[in-house]
């Protein structure tokens, strides 16, 4: 087993532990950071336009908060993602492996192992794309129902500033603890 | 001596009154109320009105309002006056408002009738004028944030019933 381990995995293994481990690729990541930005600077625009904060003198806040939004919401699209992608792979795989099959049935080179990692990679391929987008929907979705609902509702007797950070915060946090259950 | 000089002092008077009060007032009028209640909490009420008389001259006029209250009418120029009231925009009713005006006698005798404990609405009017208040407009129906929450608890509850698919 030391001695396995002192080799390194191989490439199959690599793969497999790439398909079950927290990790997203680069792009992923620059995905969920470059949303979690988007989506944690919009709220800016309703406390600088409807809740009337100034701009200017409320800068530090404005970054700082959205700052380290954009951190949290990044860390609860990763979490959401992982646990879906698996879920996600289970119900595409008979869909995949139906339309690859029908695509090849003509192909008669192509070996078994081959057709069959071939499938793996693509259920791999659409559960990742499907967990992504539905992972960025689902926190940006309840993201922004939160701050409304907090803002507008809970904490509008609040100063500005508070309900702000207090809206946001709660908001992000609340979502990376939901994104840590099992479920 | 002294009873004609009494007598012909008192027909002066008599004659005097006479000629100077006014007779078949022919009234115009026009009102205005407040429109937008959305940052205002209560509404204006003002009419402005004018007077012809066939003959004689109007003497200071009094408005009995909605609430029994009498106020004095305002003489904006000659034979041209205003009477103009506030109320709580929640309380104030829509429709027509019939106000009724006085005259210096009417005056005297609704204050009359208020020292007697007498109701007032038997003293006859000089003339009424009406003002319409078709209500204000109190803001939408729907406040846009109402309108925001709601749709994003919607489109939350499609995410996580989804989610829930998903998971399941």
């Amino acid at each position: 087993m030391s001695k396995q381990q002192s080799k390194g995995f191989t490439k199959e293994e690599e793969l497999l532990l790439q398909d079950f481990s927290r990790n997203v690729s680069t792009k992923s990541s620059a995905l969920f950071y470059g949303n979690a930005l988007i989506v944690s600077a919009v709220p800016i625009w309703l406390f600088w336009r409807i809740h009337m904060m100034d701009i200017y003198t409320s800068l530090i806040l404005f970054v700082t908060v959205t700052g380290i939004s954009t951190y949290l919401l990044a860390i609860a699209y990763r979490n959401t993602k992982f646990t879906l992608k698996h879920k996600i792979a289970v119900k595409r795989e008979e869909a995949v492996t139906k339309e690859l099959l029908k695509k090849w049935s003509d192909d008669k080179k192509m070996s078994k192992k081959e057709k069959d990692e071939r499938i793996l990679w693509q259920k791999n391929e659409v559960a990742d794309f499907e967990a992504t987008t539905y992972s960025i929907f689902y926190n940006n979705a309840l993201f922004l129902g939160i701050v409304i609902v907090a803002s507008f509702y809970f904490l509008r007797s609040f100063a500005p500033a508070i309900n702000y950070t207090l809206s946001i915060g709660i908001a992000s946090g609340l979502l990376v603890l939901i994104s840590t259950g099992t479920h | 001596m002294f009873f004609k000089f009494i007598s012909s002092i008192l027909l002066v008077i008599f004659f005097a009154t006479y000629s100077f009060a006014c007779t078949d007032p022919q009234v115009t009028s026009k009102s205005f109320t407040t429109q937008d209640a959305t940052i205002v909490a209560h509404i204006g009420f003002i009419s402005e009105f004018t007077v012809k008389c066939s003959s004689g001259d109007v003497s200071s006029l009094y408005a009995e309002l909605g609430d029994n209250s009498i106020v004095p009418v305002a003489i904006i120029e000659k034979n041209h006056y205003q009477v103009s009231w506030t109320e709580d925009s929640k309380t104030a009713r829509k429709g027509q408002y019939r106000i009724k005006i006085f005259n210096e006698e009417g005056y005297a005798a609704i204050r009359k009738a208020l020292r007697a404990n007498e109701p007032t609405s038997t003293v006859p009017e000089f003339f009424s004028v009406i003002v319409n208040y078709p209500g204000a407009y109190n803001g939408p129906w729907l406040r846009s944030e109402c309108l925001a929450m709601i749709i994003s608890v919607l489109v939350s509850y499609y995410a996580i019933s989804t989610k829930a698919k998903i998971v399941s």
